[in-house]
């Protein structure tokens, strides 16, 4: 470390953070080393190294000869101030070298609201914004991650983008990256040889043109890109590359624990739900596979929990043999499971006592909306009763509390549908005064609300966000209808959702945006305390930009959305046949009970979803 | 059973580690290294150990002491280089044995402060007389003089640079070595916005001999 992070350090909280040196870190000596890869996480250190995908990608890379993948994040506010204030560049944690003298910069899109992250740190790193100011080969900056699917609004930023899992197209692109800078290719070159990649975009070769009304008219594909870049994907998932060992951060984050991917996609078909439709096709791994892989992570990192990760986890179809095993090997080591996401209609007690016996853990289910009618138009196929049942048998058990998630502003909610969720919290209080079994300590609730963004790539990409008075309303009936004793509720912020739901359907028109906001204070746009809505008002009008122009308003099958370019593998003839039959309020039966055709299953040349 | 204390040394990366974050990552080194350590007892067990003179976030150290429950009755075969090759960068430990002296014979630390270059003579004299600091402790805020902590100081050119080598009060009434910075940086003899680097090079008994080696 040099003197002048060091001066940065003397300033800041937690500088554990900013310093590497993690146990399992990566150092390789730069003689050995002819490509500098900056994995850069546009959130801050907590989040990001909490991140499954990050610690798959650092493994990877670094198990290439001759590549050396660093790490950066997001500084938090005072230590930017400090780098600014000393003139210290955005560094490499490991090496502490500067990250704009490194080849490639590969940024994780997590989340709209890190999108000005990802400007403060190029800033920081003293490369310019926008990949049409960088002329030369280096640095690449690429993206990759869940906002790919709509990436337009980023799209001005990044030379390249890979769409899907970049397992497989990461190798591909350092070699021909080698190959590039051999040959002496310049930027251009190089951009037209890595479109023909599969899954990988290159936003520059894309002509939009839009209408007067300021809607696409049309995207035109240059050169050798495709007319439309579809999803990579790992085939053989079982045998894909996994980390044996993770960093061990040295100071307390989000997700202080080893992981293990049971696996990718789902199979219930939630409308609203993103990653439910862009993981797809489903592919699970072996149980032998994940036993080995949570043993080898424990012992090369000394933690005492492993968390058994996915969308659905009780959807895993060797759920229970593979956590007795677990169990046995791991209970006299002092380590736990964590089996995050499960479904309260596949809730398995025995199961939960029997991974909890090392530390017992809160029990939260996810209703999402409060009546039948409006789970049936999400297709959230879960049943009250089930809820119920489940609820019936935790408190028998002995557990006191259930956190309870909901959204609001879901499409065609009613008045009803929002009361519905307080009768949901007083049926859950009534179980517990019927059969919990330490009835004298009191039933804690705690319901969480967010606040329903449509989102690209799933059958409710159509429909608008409802506007800010609206939300108001209703956010009013449901602070009336939670008055209850022993129940505490928070609900979303309605603008940082308003500007969620903007990004996650905008277009390219709003990268002058994004850049703007950021020349205006915006960073850090998920913690509350820095988000300064305000200012990205300011930004939209200082551009001539109306936001609710991408947030409200309704899209007819006709009109050409903005990610209509990148496929996920799921057809937009399937996403819009499932939001005809949510207007209808039919669910489908999840995957299990027989394939739908969605499309996903084109991306590994046949074969079947793993259900 | 058997209760060992290892004397470690914290530096560079490391040094920013904060005590909480060196007893979680001592944990998960002893865990890897295989140690065999005794786990408390209870709803939450816990490896059973403790950092004998907790040390702030930011200072480098090469004589610190952590003293850890064994199940084993001896110390185990190759203690330090098992440990050794399960921490993290900038931590090493140099010695292991029985802890055997209680820690309250602590009476001293003894600290290397380096500085940027400044007038020793005048920094020396400044403590000829008191020195008056608002000392913080768990129990509240008061006025003390610095000397009264203070069991030797003297300060010299290395360099381009002001080494002030010290030994100051540990125990139940420590003295944070920052507190004669912050009486030389009111005094005005270093900068208002210079950094300084903190080493500690010993922990002393009462009669500032080595406590424990």
């Amino acid at each position: 470390m040099n003197e002048t992070i060091r001066a940065c350090l003397e300033n800041v909280r937690k500088p554990a953070r900013y310093t590497g040196g993690e146990y399992n870190a990566i150092y390789k000596d730069k003689k050995d080393v002819d490509v500098r890869f900056a994995f850069c996480f546009p959130d801050i250190y907590e989040i990001g190294m909490s991140h499954l995908g990050s610690k798959i990608l650092y493994g990877l890379l670094n198990s290439m000869d001759g590549v050396w993948c660093e790490r950066a994040y997001a500084p938090f506010l005072d230590m930017e101030a400090e780098m600014r204030k000393r003139g210290q560049p955005l560094y490499a944690l490991e090496s502490g070298d500067p990250v704009g003298e490194f080849d490639i910069l590969g940024f994780t899109l997590q989340y709209e609201m890190n999108y000005t992250g990802v400007l403060n740190m190029l800033d920081l790193a003293g490369v310019p914004l926008r990949s049409s100011q960088r002329t030369s080969l280096t640095p690449l900056v690429a993206a990759g991650g869940p906002c790919v699917y709509n990436v337009e609004p980023m799209a001005d930023f990044f030379d390249l983008i890979m769409i899907g899992e970049g397992e497989e197209m990461w190798p591909e692109i350092v070699a021909l990256y080698r190959r590039a800078r051999e040959a002496g290719m310049d930027k251009q070159a190089f951009l037209r040889e890595a479109a023909k990649i599969g899954g990988i975009y290159v936003p520059s070769l894309y002509d939009v043109i839009y209408t007067e009304d300021g809607r696409i008219a049309s995207v035109t594909p240059k050169d050798t890109a495709p007319a439309v870049v579809k999803k990579r994907v790992v085939k053989d998932f079982d045998k894909s590359y996994y980390p044996d060992r993770f960093i061990v951060p040295s100071t307390e984050i989000v997700f202080d624990r080893a992981m293990v991917e049971l696996f990718r996609g789902c199979r219930r078909g939630c409308r609203f739900c993103q990653a439910g439709y862009t993981y797809r096709p489903i592919r699970a791994k072996k149980p032998e596979t994940l036993e080995k892989q949570a043993k080898a992570l424990i012992a090369s990192t000394g933690w005492d929990e492993v968390s058994l990760t996915s969308l659905s986890s009780s959807d895993y179809p060797h759920l229970e043999t593979l956590c007795e095993s677990l169990v046995d090997y791991f209970e006299p080591m002092h380590v736990s499971l964590a089996l995050p996401s499960l479904r309260a209609d596949s809730f398995n007690l025995d199961l939960v006592q029997n991974i909890q016996k090392v530390r017992k853990s809160g029990l939260t289910f996810a209703p999402e909306a409060g009546t039948q009618r409006l789970r049936d138009v999400i297709n959230k196929n879960l049943r009250e009763e089930d809820l119920l049942e489940a609820c019936k048998v935790a408190f028998a058990a002995g557990y006191n509390g259930v956190k309870l998630y909901f959204m609001m502003g879901l499409p065609t909610e009613t008045d009803e549908d929002l009361l519905g969720i307080s009768q949901i919290v007083r049926h859950v209080i009534a179980t517990f005064r019927e059969y919990g079994k330490n009835k004298a300590r009191g039933v804690r609730i705690n319901v969480g609300i967010s606040i329903f963004v449509p989102k690209a790539q799933t059958p409710f990409q159509w429909l608008g966000q409802i506007s800010e008075e609206e939300a108001q309303r209703r956010k009013q009936i449901l602070m009336d209808s939670l008055k209850i004793k022993n129940v505490t509720y928070s609900i979303h912020n309605y603008q940082t959702s308003f500007l969620e739901a903007v990004l996650a359907r905008g277009d390219r028109k709003l990268s002058a945006v994004l850049v703007r906001a950021w020349q205006l204070g915006c960073r850090l746009d998920g913690w509350d305390e820095n988000f300064n809505f305000e200012a990205w008002m300011q930004a939209f009008a200082d551009c001539g930009i109306d936001p609710a122009f991408y947030a409200n308003r309704e899209l007819a099958w006709e009109d050409i959305l903005p990610w209509e370019h990148i496929s996920s593998g799921v057809t937009k003839r399937y996403l819009y046949s499932e939001l005809e039959q949510a207007k209808k309020g039919i669910a489908t039966p999840d995957c299990k009970a027989g394939c739908r055709n969605c499309g996903a299953l084109s991306l590994t040349g046949g074969g079947r979803c793993d259900v | 059973m058997f209760k060992v204390r290892f004397c470690f040394e914290k530096r560079d990366t490391a040094a920013y580690l904060s005590h909480l974050d060196l007893m979680k990552c001592f944990q998960r080194s002893f865990v890897r290294a295989g140690i065999p350590v005794k786990y408390s007892q209870g709803f939450n067990p816990h490896i059973e150990m403790s950092v004998v003179v907790p040390l702030s976030t930011g200072y480098e150290t090469v004589c610190d002491l952590c003293d850890l429950e064994l199940t084993c009755d001896e110390l185990p075969q190759g203690f330090v280089p098992s440990i050794n090759g399960a921490l993290p960068r900038g931590m090493r430990v140099l010695s292991a044995g029985k802890a055997d002296r209680p820690v309250n014979q602590i009476g001293y630390c003894a600290y290397r402060i380096t500085l940027p270059k400044g007038n020793e003579n005048a920094m020396s004299a400044l403590f000829d007389s008191p020195v008056l600091v608002e000392k913080r402790s768990k129990r509240g805020s008061r006025e003390v003089d610095v000397r009264d902590y203070i069991r030797d100081l003297t300060f010299r050119t290395e360099g381009e640079k002001t080494v002030c080598t010290c030994i100051l009060a540990a125990g139940n009434d420590p003295l944070n070595p920052m507190y004669l910075v912050k009486a030389l940086k009111s005094a005005g003899l270093t900068p208002e916005d210079a950094t300084a680097h903190y080493l500690r090079t010993g922990i002393l008994d009462q009669n500032c001999q080595i406590f424990w080696e």
